[in-house]
Protein backbone atom coordinates (compact mmCIF):
# COMPACT_ATOMS: atom_id res chain seq x y z
CA UNK A 1 0.00 0.00 0.00
CA UNK A 2 1.60 3.44 -0.87
CA UNK A 3 1.88 5.48 2.08
CA UNK A 4 -0.53 8.17 2.82
CA UNK A 5 2.67 10.70 3.18
CA UNK A 6 3.65 10.55 -0.38
CA UNK A 7 0.19 10.67 -1.57
CA UNK A 8 -0.62 14.11 -0.02
CA UNK A 9 3.10 15.13 -1.44
CA UNK A 10 2.66 14.38 -4.46
CA UNK A 11 -0.86 16.01 -4.68
CA UNK A 12 0.24 19.15 -2.89
CA UNK A 13 3.10 19.27 -5.55
CA UNK A 14 0.50 19.08 -8.05
CA UNK A 15 -1.68 21.56 -6.94
CA UNK A 16 1.35 23.86 -6.35
CA UNK A 17 2.69 23.44 -10.01
CA UNK A 18 -0.46 24.10 -12.13
CA UNK A 19 -1.96 26.36 -9.57
CA UNK A 20 -3.49 28.71 -12.05
CA UNK A 21 -5.95 25.46 -12.88
CA UNK A 22 -6.23 25.14 -8.91
CA UNK A 23 -7.72 28.58 -9.48
CA UNK A 24 -9.87 28.14 -12.42
CA UNK A 25 -11.00 24.75 -11.33
CA UNK A 26 -12.48 26.03 -7.90
CA UNK A 27 -14.13 28.73 -9.13
CA UNK A 28 -16.16 27.03 -11.59
CA UNK A 29 -16.58 24.99 -8.69
CA UNK A 30 -17.78 27.96 -6.45
CA UNK A 31 -20.16 29.79 -9.07
CA UNK A 32 -21.84 25.55 -9.10
CA UNK A 33 -22.29 26.32 -6.00
CA UNK A 34 -23.24 29.42 -5.61
CA UNK A 35 -26.05 28.90 -7.95
CA UNK A 36 -27.45 25.88 -5.69
CA UNK A 37 -27.07 27.65 -2.60
CA UNK A 38 -28.68 30.94 -4.52
CA UNK A 39 -31.68 28.66 -5.87
CA UNK A 40 -31.94 26.92 -2.77
CA UNK A 41 -32.42 30.22 -0.76
CA UNK A 42 -34.99 31.58 -3.45
CA UNK A 43 -36.99 28.11 -2.91
CA UNK A 44 -37.27 29.47 0.32
CA UNK A 45 -38.20 32.83 -0.16
CA UNK A 46 -41.01 31.95 -2.25
CA UNK A 47 -41.98 29.12 0.32
CA UNK A 48 -42.50 31.83 3.37
CA UNK A 49 -43.96 34.23 0.80
CA UNK A 50 -46.69 31.42 -0.27
CA UNK A 51 -46.78 30.67 3.48
CA UNK A 52 -47.42 34.45 4.09
CA UNK A 53 -50.18 35.01 1.54
CA UNK A 54 -52.01 31.96 2.39
CA UNK A 55 -52.32 33.06 6.06
CA UNK A 56 -53.34 36.33 4.83
CA UNK A 57 -56.67 35.04 2.86
CA UNK A 58 -59.57 35.68 4.35
CA UNK A 59 -63.19 34.77 3.34
CA UNK A 60 -65.26 35.99 6.12
CA UNK A 61 -69.27 36.66 6.48
CA UNK A 62 -70.34 40.04 7.82
CA UNK A 63 -73.70 39.49 10.42
CA UNK A 64 -76.17 41.83 10.67
CA UNK A 65 -75.54 43.58 14.47
CA UNK A 66 -79.27 42.76 15.63
CA UNK A 67 -78.42 38.95 15.17
CA UNK A 68 -79.12 36.52 18.42
CA UNK A 69 -76.28 34.65 19.47
CA UNK A 70 -77.92 31.17 18.97
CA UNK A 71 -78.82 32.23 15.25
CA UNK A 72 -74.93 32.79 14.55
CA UNK A 73 -73.80 29.76 16.11
CA UNK A 74 -76.43 27.72 14.13
CA UNK A 75 -75.03 29.52 10.53
CA UNK A 76 -71.47 28.51 11.94
CA UNK A 77 -72.11 25.13 12.36
CA UNK A 78 -73.80 24.58 9.12
CA UNK A 79 -70.60 26.22 7.73
CA UNK A 80 -68.08 23.91 9.34
CA UNK A 81 -69.91 20.92 8.77
CA UNK A 82 -68.85 21.13 5.26
CA UNK A 83 -65.58 19.00 4.27
CA UNK A 84 -64.01 21.68 2.73
CA UNK A 85 -63.76 23.89 5.70
CA UNK A 86 -61.26 23.26 8.17
CA UNK A 87 -62.82 25.80 10.60
CA UNK A 88 -65.01 28.69 11.26
CA UNK A 89 -64.00 31.74 13.59
CA UNK A 90 -66.54 33.76 15.32
CA UNK A 91 -65.59 37.16 16.19
CA UNK A 92 -68.53 39.10 18.04
CA UNK A 93 -69.33 42.85 18.18
CA UNK A 94 -67.75 43.01 21.10
CA UNK A 95 -64.32 41.17 19.87
CA UNK A 96 -64.53 42.99 16.61
CA UNK A 97 -64.66 46.48 18.54
CA UNK A 98 -61.68 45.00 21.05
CA UNK A 99 -59.11 44.00 18.17
CA UNK A 100 -60.54 47.29 16.52
CA UNK A 101 -59.37 49.53 19.15
CA UNK A 102 -55.95 47.43 19.64
CA UNK A 103 -55.31 48.18 15.75
CA UNK A 104 -55.99 51.78 16.24
CA UNK A 105 -54.60 52.44 19.78
CA UNK A 106 -51.85 54.75 17.73
CA UNK A 107 -54.39 56.47 15.65
CA UNK A 108 -56.25 59.24 17.51
CA UNK A 109 -58.20 60.07 14.62
CA UNK A 110 -60.05 57.24 14.28
CA UNK A 111 -60.28 56.21 18.19
CA UNK A 112 -62.02 59.99 18.40
CA UNK A 113 -64.29 59.36 15.60
CA UNK A 114 -65.28 55.96 17.47
CA UNK A 115 -66.10 58.17 20.27
CA UNK A 116 -67.99 60.62 18.44
CA UNK A 117 -70.37 57.59 17.33
CA UNK A 118 -70.91 56.75 20.71
CA UNK A 119 -72.09 52.90 19.89
CA UNK A 120 -70.62 49.75 18.30
CA UNK A 121 -70.34 50.15 15.21
CA UNK A 122 -68.68 47.01 14.04
CA UNK A 123 -71.13 43.48 12.75
CA UNK A 124 -70.44 40.10 13.84
CA UNK A 125 -68.51 38.12 11.92
CA UNK A 126 -67.89 34.94 10.53
CA UNK A 127 -63.85 33.72 9.12
CA UNK A 128 -64.13 30.97 7.06
CA UNK A 129 -60.82 28.96 6.77
CA UNK A 130 -60.99 26.05 4.42
CA UNK A 131 -58.59 22.93 4.41
CA UNK A 132 -56.90 23.32 1.57
CA UNK A 133 -56.05 26.62 0.12
CA UNK A 134 -55.69 25.38 -3.17
CA UNK A 135 -59.50 25.17 -2.89
CA UNK A 136 -60.12 28.18 -1.23
CA UNK A 137 -62.21 29.12 -4.68
CA UNK A 138 -64.84 26.44 -4.23
CA UNK A 139 -65.40 27.61 -0.25
CA UNK A 140 -66.22 30.75 -1.55
CA UNK A 141 -68.29 29.45 -4.05
CA UNK A 142 -70.19 27.31 -1.68
CA UNK A 143 -70.50 30.47 0.70
CA UNK A 144 -71.39 32.90 -2.29
CA UNK A 145 -74.76 30.87 -2.72
CA UNK A 146 -75.61 29.87 0.94
CA UNK A 147 -78.70 31.92 1.46
CA UNK A 148 -79.64 33.25 4.96
CA UNK A 149 -81.20 36.25 6.22
CA UNK A 150 -78.81 37.13 9.16
CA UNK A 151 -75.86 37.97 6.61
CA UNK A 152 -75.07 41.56 5.91
CA UNK A 153 -72.07 41.21 4.08
CA UNK A 154 -69.63 39.19 2.13
CA UNK A 155 -65.75 39.97 2.06
CA UNK A 156 -64.10 37.24 -0.75
CA UNK A 157 -60.82 38.65 -0.46
CA UNK A 158 -59.71 36.28 -2.94
CA UNK A 159 -55.69 35.58 -3.07
CA UNK A 160 -55.24 32.68 -5.35
CA UNK A 161 -54.55 35.12 -7.72
CA UNK A 162 -51.23 35.95 -6.16
CA UNK A 163 -51.20 32.30 -4.98
CA UNK A 164 -50.88 31.46 -8.13
CA UNK A 165 -48.41 34.30 -9.44
CA UNK A 166 -46.05 33.71 -7.03
CA UNK A 167 -45.71 29.42 -7.29
CA UNK A 168 -45.23 30.00 -11.42
CA UNK A 169 -42.54 32.37 -10.54
CA UNK A 170 -41.13 30.05 -8.13
CA UNK A 171 -41.74 27.07 -10.95
CA UNK A 172 -39.35 29.19 -13.46
CA UNK A 173 -37.11 29.79 -10.58
CA UNK A 174 -36.75 26.14 -10.43
CA UNK A 175 -36.38 25.71 -13.75
CA UNK A 176 -34.09 28.34 -14.77
CA UNK A 177 -31.67 27.55 -11.58
CA UNK A 178 -31.96 23.70 -12.25
CA UNK A 179 -31.03 24.32 -16.30
CA UNK A 180 -28.30 26.69 -14.49
CA UNK A 181 -27.18 23.87 -12.26
CA UNK A 182 -26.90 21.44 -14.66
CA UNK A 183 -24.69 23.61 -17.02
CA UNK A 184 -22.67 24.57 -14.00
CA UNK A 185 -22.24 20.72 -13.17
CA UNK A 186 -21.16 19.99 -16.51
CA UNK A 187 -18.71 22.38 -16.51
CA UNK A 188 -17.13 21.25 -13.65
CA UNK A 189 -16.76 17.85 -14.34
CA UNK A 190 -15.07 18.84 -17.38
CA UNK A 191 -12.71 21.46 -15.65
CA UNK A 192 -12.16 18.98 -13.42
CA UNK A 193 -11.41 16.58 -15.82
CA UNK A 194 -9.20 19.12 -17.72
CA UNK A 195 -7.31 20.28 -14.67
CA UNK A 196 -6.05 16.23 -13.78
CA UNK A 197 -5.64 15.67 -17.50
CA UNK A 198 -2.27 18.81 -17.39
CA UNK A 199 -1.54 18.02 -13.95
CA UNK A 200 -0.94 13.86 -15.43
CA UNK A 201 0.98 15.81 -18.17
CA UNK A 202 3.03 18.07 -16.25
CA UNK A 203 3.69 14.66 -14.45
CA UNK A 204 4.00 12.75 -17.69
CA UNK A 205 7.92 11.82 -16.73
CA UNK A 206 7.29 10.95 -12.82
CA UNK A 207 4.59 8.68 -14.30
CA UNK A 208 6.49 7.08 -16.61
CA UNK A 209 9.45 6.05 -14.08
CA UNK A 210 6.71 5.39 -11.83
CA UNK A 211 5.39 2.66 -13.83
CA UNK A 212 8.54 1.95 -15.01
CA UNK A 213 9.84 0.86 -11.84
CA UNK A 214 6.79 -0.68 -10.33
CA UNK A 215 4.43 1.66 -8.74
CA UNK A 216 1.04 0.27 -7.96
CA UNK A 217 -1.98 1.60 -9.93
CA UNK A 218 -3.49 3.27 -6.76
CA UNK A 219 -0.24 5.25 -5.88
CA UNK A 220 0.14 6.91 -9.37
CA UNK A 221 -3.70 7.75 -9.42
CA UNK A 222 -4.48 8.39 -5.56
CA UNK A 223 -2.80 11.80 -5.46
CA UNK A 224 -5.08 13.28 -8.42
CA UNK A 225 -8.08 11.56 -6.54
CA UNK A 226 -6.55 13.45 -3.49
CA UNK A 227 -6.37 16.44 -5.43
CA UNK A 228 -9.67 16.72 -6.49
CA UNK A 229 -10.84 16.04 -2.79
CA UNK A 230 -8.84 18.90 -1.86
CA UNK A 231 -10.57 21.18 -4.70
CA UNK A 232 -13.69 20.01 -3.35
CA UNK A 233 -13.09 20.89 0.15
CA UNK A 234 -11.40 24.55 -0.55
CA UNK A 235 -14.26 24.96 -2.59
CA UNK A 236 -17.16 24.19 0.12
CA UNK A 237 -15.10 26.24 2.70
CA UNK A 238 -14.67 29.21 0.30
CA UNK A 239 -18.77 29.12 -0.68
CA UNK A 240 -19.66 28.73 3.17
CA UNK A 241 -17.25 31.67 4.28
CA UNK A 242 -18.96 33.91 1.02
CA UNK A 243 -22.67 32.31 1.40
CA UNK A 244 -23.41 33.64 5.12
CA UNK A 245 -22.01 37.21 4.58
CA UNK A 246 -24.39 37.30 1.62
CA UNK A 247 -27.29 35.62 4.11
CA UNK A 248 -26.73 37.78 6.59
CA UNK A 249 -26.95 41.02 4.66
CA UNK A 250 -30.16 39.54 3.25
CA UNK A 251 -31.82 39.06 6.37
CA UNK A 252 -32.77 42.64 7.28
CA UNK A 253 -34.64 42.97 3.93
CA UNK A 254 -36.11 40.26 4.42
CA UNK A 255 -37.52 40.93 7.52
CA UNK A 256 -38.60 44.59 6.23
CA UNK A 257 -39.99 42.58 3.33
CA UNK A 258 -41.88 40.09 5.04
CA UNK A 259 -42.88 42.13 8.61
CA UNK A 260 -44.80 40.42 10.63
CA UNK A 261 -43.88 36.80 10.16
CA UNK A 262 -40.93 34.90 11.06
CA UNK A 263 -38.85 34.87 7.53
CA UNK A 264 -35.54 34.03 8.53
CA UNK A 265 -33.31 32.51 5.80
CA UNK A 266 -29.94 32.83 7.68
CA UNK A 267 -31.16 30.77 10.64
CA UNK A 268 -32.82 28.42 8.98
CA UNK A 269 -28.96 28.01 6.47
CA UNK A 270 -27.17 27.70 10.77
CA UNK A 271 -29.71 25.02 11.58
CA UNK A 272 -29.24 23.15 8.59
CA UNK A 273 -25.49 23.58 8.07
CA UNK A 274 -24.25 19.49 8.00
CA UNK A 275 -27.22 18.79 5.92
CA UNK A 276 -27.05 21.94 3.39
CA UNK A 277 -23.50 21.35 3.04
CA UNK A 278 -23.11 17.80 3.66
CA UNK A 279 -25.13 17.18 0.90
CA UNK A 280 -22.99 19.57 -1.48
CA UNK A 281 -19.61 18.62 -0.45
CA UNK A 282 -20.72 14.97 -1.33
CA UNK A 283 -21.83 16.10 -4.51
CA UNK A 284 -18.77 18.25 -5.33
CA UNK A 285 -16.93 15.21 -4.20
CA UNK A 286 -18.82 12.59 -6.44
CA UNK A 287 -18.63 14.93 -9.67
CA UNK A 288 -14.18 15.28 -8.68
CA UNK A 289 -13.62 12.10 -8.08
CA UNK A 290 -15.25 10.86 -11.30
CA UNK A 291 -13.82 13.32 -13.41
CA UNK A 292 -10.56 12.29 -12.41
CA UNK A 293 -10.84 9.05 -12.41
CA UNK A 294 -11.96 9.03 -16.00
CA UNK A 295 -8.89 11.46 -16.48
CA UNK A 296 -6.20 9.10 -15.07
CA UNK A 297 -7.75 5.88 -16.88
CA UNK A 298 -7.40 7.40 -20.12
CA UNK A 299 -4.19 9.72 -19.74
CA UNK A 300 -2.13 8.36 -17.03
CA UNK A 301 -2.97 4.50 -18.61
CA UNK A 302 -3.08 3.39 -15.17
CA UNK B 1 13.51 -18.68 -16.87
CA UNK B 2 12.49 -16.12 -20.03
CA UNK B 3 10.41 -18.53 -22.52
CA UNK B 4 8.82 -17.03 -25.22
CA UNK B 5 6.59 -19.80 -27.53
CA UNK B 6 5.58 -18.65 -30.98
CA UNK B 7 5.13 -15.64 -30.18
CA UNK B 8 4.08 -12.95 -32.61
CA UNK B 9 2.63 -9.25 -32.26
CA UNK B 10 1.83 -6.63 -34.79
CA UNK B 11 0.95 -2.73 -34.41
CA UNK B 12 -1.64 -2.41 -37.00
CA UNK B 13 -2.92 -5.74 -37.81
CA UNK B 14 -1.10 -6.22 -41.01
CA UNK B 15 2.75 -6.10 -40.58
CA UNK B 16 4.17 -8.47 -37.80
CA UNK B 17 7.14 -6.53 -35.86
CA UNK B 18 7.43 -10.26 -34.35
CA UNK B 19 6.74 -13.27 -35.84
CA UNK B 20 7.03 -17.15 -34.24
CA UNK B 21 9.46 -15.96 -31.92
CA UNK B 22 10.40 -19.43 -29.73
CA UNK B 23 13.12 -18.20 -27.32
CA UNK B 24 14.42 -19.42 -23.69
CA UNK B 25 16.86 -17.74 -21.42
CA UNK B 26 18.13 -19.74 -18.37
CA UNK B 27 18.69 -18.01 -14.84
CA UNK B 28 22.19 -16.08 -14.45
CA UNK B 29 22.43 -15.98 -18.30
CA UNK B 30 23.73 -12.78 -20.39
CA UNK B 31 22.13 -12.39 -23.54
CA UNK B 32 22.91 -9.84 -25.92
CA UNK B 33 19.91 -9.71 -28.73
CA UNK B 34 21.43 -7.62 -31.39
CA UNK B 35 19.37 -6.57 -34.77
CA UNK B 36 19.10 -3.20 -37.20
CA UNK B 37 16.62 -1.14 -36.02
CA UNK B 38 13.21 -2.54 -36.43
CA UNK B 39 14.18 -5.83 -36.26
CA UNK B 40 11.97 -6.27 -33.23
CA UNK B 41 13.94 -5.82 -30.50
CA UNK B 42 12.24 -3.23 -28.54
CA UNK B 43 8.70 -4.93 -28.85
CA UNK B 44 10.39 -8.03 -27.42
CA UNK B 45 11.56 -6.08 -24.49
CA UNK B 46 8.29 -4.40 -23.96
CA UNK B 47 6.87 -7.33 -24.37
CA UNK B 48 8.56 -8.84 -21.53
CA UNK B 49 7.94 -6.08 -19.28
CA UNK B 50 4.11 -6.22 -19.76
CA UNK B 51 3.97 -2.68 -21.60
CA UNK B 52 2.78 -4.29 -25.11
CA UNK B 53 0.42 -7.94 -25.09
CA UNK B 54 1.51 -10.81 -27.31
CA UNK B 55 -1.07 -11.48 -30.30
CA UNK B 56 -0.36 -14.98 -30.28
CA UNK B 57 1.77 -17.41 -28.28
CA UNK B 58 3.29 -17.23 -24.64
CA UNK B 59 5.35 -15.32 -22.70
CA UNK B 60 6.87 -17.03 -19.26
CA UNK B 61 8.81 -14.81 -16.91
CA UNK B 62 9.23 -17.59 -14.46
CA UNK B 63 6.11 -19.09 -13.72
CA UNK B 64 4.45 -16.12 -14.75
CA UNK B 65 2.19 -16.13 -17.85
CA UNK B 66 3.04 -12.71 -19.14
CA UNK B 67 0.36 -13.00 -21.77
CA UNK B 68 -2.21 -13.57 -19.43
CA UNK B 69 -1.36 -10.69 -16.88
CA UNK B 70 -3.74 -8.99 -15.72
CA UNK B 71 -3.54 -4.94 -15.55
CA UNK B 72 -3.12 -4.76 -11.49
CA UNK B 73 -0.40 -7.36 -11.62
CA UNK B 74 2.03 -5.60 -13.95
CA UNK B 75 3.32 -3.57 -11.04
CA UNK B 76 4.62 -6.19 -9.59
CA UNK B 77 6.29 -7.72 -12.58
CA UNK B 78 8.02 -4.96 -13.04
CA UNK B 79 9.47 -4.83 -9.39
CA UNK B 80 10.80 -8.59 -10.39
CA UNK B 81 12.30 -6.93 -13.66
CA UNK B 82 14.60 -3.75 -14.00
CA UNK B 83 14.79 -1.96 -16.71
CA UNK B 84 17.37 0.39 -18.26
CA UNK B 85 16.77 2.59 -21.48
CA UNK B 86 19.15 4.35 -23.69
CA UNK B 87 17.66 7.56 -22.26
CA UNK B 88 17.93 6.91 -18.66
CA UNK B 89 14.96 8.29 -17.63
CA UNK B 90 15.74 10.67 -14.32
CA UNK B 91 13.99 12.96 -12.94
CA UNK B 92 15.93 15.79 -13.41
CA UNK B 93 14.51 17.85 -10.20
CA UNK B 94 15.65 15.06 -8.25
CA UNK B 95 19.11 14.52 -6.66
CA UNK B 96 20.57 10.80 -7.78
CA UNK B 97 19.98 9.58 -4.56
CA UNK B 98 16.37 11.13 -4.68
CA UNK B 99 16.31 9.31 -8.44
CA UNK B 100 17.08 6.09 -6.34
CA UNK B 101 15.16 5.99 -3.66
CA UNK B 102 11.95 7.48 -5.78
CA UNK B 103 11.91 3.46 -7.01
CA UNK B 104 10.65 2.67 -3.50
CA UNK B 105 8.90 5.14 -2.12
CA UNK B 106 6.57 4.83 -5.24
CA UNK B 107 6.26 0.75 -4.28
CA UNK B 108 5.47 2.40 -0.94
CA UNK B 109 8.43 0.78 0.63
CA UNK B 110 9.27 1.97 4.17
CA UNK B 111 11.62 4.97 4.76
CA UNK B 112 13.91 2.76 7.18
CA UNK B 113 14.53 0.22 4.47
CA UNK B 114 14.80 3.23 1.42
CA UNK B 115 17.52 4.49 3.53
CA UNK B 116 19.45 1.26 4.38
CA UNK B 117 19.46 -0.05 0.26
CA UNK B 118 19.83 3.19 -1.75
CA UNK B 119 23.59 4.07 -0.07
CA UNK B 120 24.19 0.43 -1.03
CA UNK B 121 23.01 0.55 -4.44
CA UNK B 122 24.79 3.78 -5.34
CA UNK B 123 28.19 1.98 -3.92
CA UNK B 124 27.63 -1.13 -6.44
CA UNK B 125 27.44 1.25 -9.16
CA UNK B 126 30.71 3.40 -7.83
CA UNK B 127 28.26 6.76 -7.53
CA UNK B 128 28.08 6.57 -3.36
CA UNK B 129 30.08 10.11 -3.27
CA UNK B 130 28.31 11.88 -5.87
CA UNK B 131 24.92 10.88 -4.40
CA UNK B 132 23.72 14.49 -3.89
CA UNK B 133 24.37 15.86 -7.08
CA UNK B 134 21.36 16.29 -9.74
CA UNK B 135 21.73 14.82 -13.34
CA UNK B 136 22.62 17.75 -15.12
CA UNK B 137 25.77 18.01 -12.85
CA UNK B 138 26.94 14.25 -13.64
CA UNK B 139 27.82 12.91 -16.92
CA UNK B 140 25.84 10.18 -19.68
CA UNK B 141 27.75 7.45 -18.10
CA UNK B 142 27.27 8.57 -14.26
CA UNK B 143 23.37 8.92 -15.21
CA UNK B 144 23.03 5.76 -16.66
CA UNK B 145 24.43 4.40 -13.52
CA UNK B 146 22.08 6.01 -11.61
CA UNK B 147 19.53 4.45 -14.08
CA UNK B 148 20.78 0.89 -12.80
CA UNK B 149 21.16 1.36 -9.25
CA UNK B 150 17.36 2.49 -9.85
CA UNK B 151 16.66 -0.73 -11.70
CA UNK B 152 18.50 -2.81 -8.65
CA UNK B 153 16.72 -1.48 -5.86
CA UNK B 154 14.18 -4.18 -6.16
CA UNK B 155 16.84 -6.87 -6.22
CA UNK B 156 15.40 -8.22 -9.43
CA UNK B 157 16.34 -11.73 -10.96
CA UNK B 158 16.29 -9.85 -14.46
CA UNK B 159 17.24 -6.92 -16.01
CA UNK B 160 16.91 -5.77 -19.21
CA UNK B 161 18.74 -3.51 -20.60
CA UNK B 162 17.75 -1.25 -23.78
CA UNK B 163 20.62 0.25 -25.67
CA UNK B 164 21.91 1.67 -22.34
CA UNK B 165 25.30 2.77 -24.62
CA UNK B 166 23.50 4.87 -27.18
CA UNK B 167 24.13 8.13 -25.91
CA UNK B 168 27.55 7.19 -24.17
CA UNK B 169 31.26 7.27 -25.39
CA UNK B 170 33.28 4.63 -25.44
CA UNK B 171 34.90 5.00 -22.06
CA UNK B 172 31.13 4.88 -20.40
CA UNK B 173 30.05 2.47 -22.72
CA UNK B 174 32.61 -0.06 -21.40
CA UNK B 175 32.24 1.06 -18.04
CA UNK B 176 27.94 0.26 -18.36
CA UNK B 177 29.07 -3.04 -20.08
CA UNK B 178 31.71 -3.87 -17.05
CA UNK B 179 29.17 -2.67 -14.65
CA UNK B 180 26.49 -5.66 -16.09
CA UNK B 181 28.75 -8.31 -16.71
CA UNK B 182 29.39 -7.75 -12.57
CA UNK B 183 25.75 -7.48 -11.63
CA UNK B 184 25.31 -10.67 -14.06
CA UNK B 185 28.36 -12.39 -11.97
CA UNK B 186 26.28 -12.31 -8.54
CA UNK B 187 23.25 -14.26 -10.30
CA UNK B 188 21.30 -11.29 -11.74
CA UNK B 189 20.23 -12.97 -15.58
CA UNK B 190 20.91 -9.92 -17.88
CA UNK B 191 19.45 -9.21 -21.40
CA UNK B 192 21.15 -6.32 -23.02
CA UNK B 193 19.75 -5.08 -26.37
CA UNK B 194 21.95 -3.37 -28.09
CA UNK B 195 23.50 -2.73 -31.87
CA UNK B 196 27.00 -2.12 -30.56
CA UNK B 197 29.02 -4.21 -32.15
CA UNK B 198 32.29 -4.02 -30.53
CA UNK B 199 30.90 -4.49 -27.07
CA UNK B 200 28.88 -7.54 -28.41
CA UNK B 201 31.89 -8.78 -29.75
CA UNK B 202 34.03 -8.49 -26.97
CA UNK B 203 31.83 -9.87 -24.44
CA UNK B 204 32.07 -13.08 -25.99
CA UNK B 205 28.36 -14.18 -24.85
CA UNK B 206 25.12 -16.02 -25.96
CA UNK B 207 24.05 -13.71 -29.11
CA UNK B 208 20.43 -13.32 -30.14
CA UNK B 209 20.46 -11.96 -33.69
CA UNK B 210 16.94 -10.55 -35.00
CA UNK B 211 15.64 -9.32 -38.43
CA UNK B 212 12.51 -8.02 -39.82
CA UNK B 213 11.06 -9.74 -36.23
CA UNK B 214 12.51 -13.21 -36.17
CA UNK B 215 15.82 -14.92 -34.70
CA UNK B 216 17.52 -15.13 -37.40
CA UNK B 217 20.43 -16.89 -35.45
CA UNK B 218 21.00 -17.63 -31.60
CA UNK B 219 25.20 -18.40 -30.71
CA UNK B 220 25.95 -19.11 -27.35
CA UNK B 221 29.22 -17.50 -27.73
CA UNK B 222 28.39 -15.52 -30.81
CA UNK B 223 29.74 -12.35 -32.50
CA UNK B 224 27.75 -9.12 -34.22
CA UNK B 225 26.73 -11.02 -37.51
CA UNK B 226 24.74 -8.25 -39.38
Amino acid sequence: MPSLYHIIKFSFQDIVRNIWLTIVTITILLLALFSINTLATVRLISDNAVAAIKEKIDISLYLKPETAESEIIALKNKIAASAKVKEVIYTSKQSAIVSFRAKYENDPTVLAALQELGRNPLSPSLTVIPKNFDESNLVINDLKMLDSSIIESRDFSDNSAILNKINNITKRVNEVGLVLIMIFVLTSLLVVYNTIRVAIYTHRQEIEIMRLVGASNSFIFMPYVFSALVYALVSILIIISIFYPFLTLLQPYLETFFMGYNVNILSYFVDNFFLIFGVQLLAVLVINIVASLFAVRKYAKV
Amino acid sequence: MITLENVSKSYDHKHKVLKDIFLAIKPGEFVSIVGQSGAGKTTLVRLLIGEERADEGKVMIGDWDITRLRRREIPYLRRQIGVIFQDFKLLPKKTLEENVAFALQVCGEKSSKTKKIVPSVLKIVGLDDKRKRYPSEVSGGEQQRVAIARALVHQPKILLVDEPTGNLDAINANEIINLLLRINRFGTTVVLVTHNKEIVNRLNHRVITMENGQIISDRAHGKYLL
